[in-house]
């Protein structure tokens, strides 16, 4: 295996008394394209977002490159800035065009010249296939457009790790399909990608390994042909053929 | 009708005798509403970003118990300016500061005046603005501030490149709002002796006793100047608003036409807009009904 960006360890994360996530153990490396899937309430958005550090932690370790990101005084919104995020409600800036989307993380997190960092957002919003919709706002633009952009911008970010939280949950079906395009181009060019999907399909087809979420904890985990083929575990067959009914 | 032709010619007479002394004071009542109201509207936006800056218990106890400190300091002085009369306020500064300076500190003269006024109407302001602009960061949707989060930005960055532009856009409704009260609230500035508005009135009524005639040149101004208010504000807010199309860039130079989209007709079945941004109108619409409740 290649070298580790991240390593997840015991990791727990509690709303109150409602206890969320469960001694969560697992790690990313370069070149992997992990999917998360399971039941609503299971615990993979939470998952997502304590590894962006949305979520505070309530117990564990987040090691990225072998330092602890969830220890006191750790720069959190520099550590962001190298694991990209993509949300399933898109959360594009409402206040700037598409191509200022793009720009704005590089001159003010990146310290990129303006034109530098125009640059490359026109060269990976073309990359996503949105180059025309540059001067457009995104409430001008369709979800799948959004979601483009959304991921354009986690790109032009150079991230190490791209997270993406049900990035095609909240589109309309035949908007779905541009999107995994995207993410399948992308997972074929090497990016490291952890996503949290309902889209078994992609699952199956398109990550070097799956991990099914049940209750809060990782109930089993492998290559998608043995999960999906023949999985050890009866919950993790119950889920899947309540997929394949659908 | 007798009656009409006679409040006609006697407002005539009023305006060709003191117009003067009713412009004078429309003069002074549209700068104090301006500077007053922009003052305001800076404290405002000063408490209200103060009052947001987000803090959790993983802080370090000095950073949480200032942030603490800080909230209820602001609450303190929203609560006691928003809770007093504004003429009672007037007084209470305008006599209040030489008292306790033993005259060190006076407002003498005209100046003195003019700063006392501005002081009052803007701390005043300042109050109810502090309330609307942390109602606007507030409304502005979570998922923008985890947006921004997720490529680095820190808080500071977010405020000033996302949230706040949409947070201002969201309370201009209210910042018109506090002018067009500040344009008729300031009249009662005639008790430190301002000479505003209706100030003039009583001055001239006070000579002649043409109360009726005077008070519906009065009441003409102050409509005048609201209206123009309202409307200087509605153009102001279309434009921030931008463009509802954008051209598409053509990469292809041998495409003939570089084709407009045009956004839907707002309000038609195909108004697609996002969800947030309708979300953002009915909250404009209610900020309107809630006009008269300052």
């Amino acid at each position: 295996m290649a070298d580790k960006i991240l390593e997840i360890c015991h990791l727990s994360k509690a709303f109150g008394d409602h206890q969320v996530l469960r001694d969560i153990d697992f790690s990313v490396s370069k070149g992997d394209v992990t999917s998360i899937i399971g039941a609503s309430g299971s615990g993979k958005s939470t998952l997502l977002r304590c590894i962006n550090l949305l979520e505070t932690p309530t117990g564990g370790q987040i090691l990225y490159h072998g330092r602890d990101v969830t220890a006191h005084g750790v720069n959190a919104a520099r550590y962001r800035s190298h694991v990209g995020m993509v949300f399933q409600s898109f959360n594009l800036f409402n206040n700037m065009t598409v191509l200022e989307n793009c720009v704005v993380g590089q001159v003010k997190v990146l310290k990129k010249t303006k034109a530098e960092a125009i640059e490359s957002a026109k060269q990976y919003l073309n990359q996503v296939g949105m180059g025309p919709y540059v001067n457009a706002r995104p409430r001008q633009i369709s979800g799948g457009q959004k979601q483009r952009v959304a991921i354009a911008r986690a790109l032009a970010m150079k991230p190490e790790v791209l997270l993406f939280d049900e990035p095609t949950s909240a589109l309309d079906p035949e908007m779905v399909g541009e999107v995994l395009d995207v993410m399948k181009t992308l997972a074929a060019q090497g990016m490291t990608m952890l996503v949290v999907t309902h889209e078994m399909a992609f699952a199956r087809d398109v990550s070097s390994r799956v991990v099914y979420m049940n209750g809060g904890v990782i109930w089993e985990e492998g290559p998608p042909e043995q999960l999906f083929g023949e999985p050890r575990k009866p919950e993790t067959r119950d889920f899947l053929s309540r997929f394949r009914k659908a | 009708m007798d009656k009409l032709i006679a409040l006609v010619q006697d407002v005539g007479l009023l305006w060709s005798e003191y117009h003067v002394m009713y412009l004078n004071g429309v003069k002074n009542t549209l700068i104090l509403a301006l500077v007053a109201t922009a003052i305001g509207f800076l404290i405002g936006m000063v408490c209200g970003i103060l009052n947001t800056i987000p803090y959790t218990d993983r802080d370090p106890a000095p950073r949480r118990i200032a942030l603490k400190l800080l909230r209820a300091l602001i609450r303190i002085y929203v609560e006691v300016f928003r809770g007093t009369p504004m003429v009672l306020q007037a007084v209470f500064i305008c006599y209040g500061l030489p008292y306790f300076t033993d005259k060190a500190l006076a407002f003498t003269g005209n100046s003195g005046i003019w700063l006392c006024s501005i002081l009052v109407v803007s701390i005043n302001t300042g109050a109810y603005m502090a309330e609307s602009v942390r109602g606007g960061i507030i409304s502005v949707d979570p998922g923008q501030t985890e947006g921004a989060k997720a490529i680095g930005m820190t808080h500071v960055q977010t405020m000033v490149s996302v949230i706040m532009p949409q947070a201002l856009r969201n309370i201009i409704p209210q910042i018109g709002n506090n002018y067009i009260i500040n344009l008729k609230d300031s009249s009662v500035m005639f008790i430190i002796s301002f000479t505003e508005f209706f100030a003039a009135h009583r001055y001239i009524v006070g000579v002649n006793n043409m109360y009726f005639p005077s008070a519906a040149i009065e009441m003409l101004g102050y409509l005048t100047m609201t209206l123009a208010a309202s409307f200087l504000l509605r153009l102001l807010e279309r434009a921030m608003d931008g463009a509802d199309s954008y051209e598409l860039v053509q990469e292809d130079a041998l495409t003939m036409t570089a084709g407009t989209y045009n956004h839907p007709d707002r309000r038609t079945p195909f108004d697609e807009r996002s969800k947030e941004v309708r979300e953002r109108e009915k909250q404009k619409l209610k900020f309107g009904r809630n006009r008269g409740e300052r």
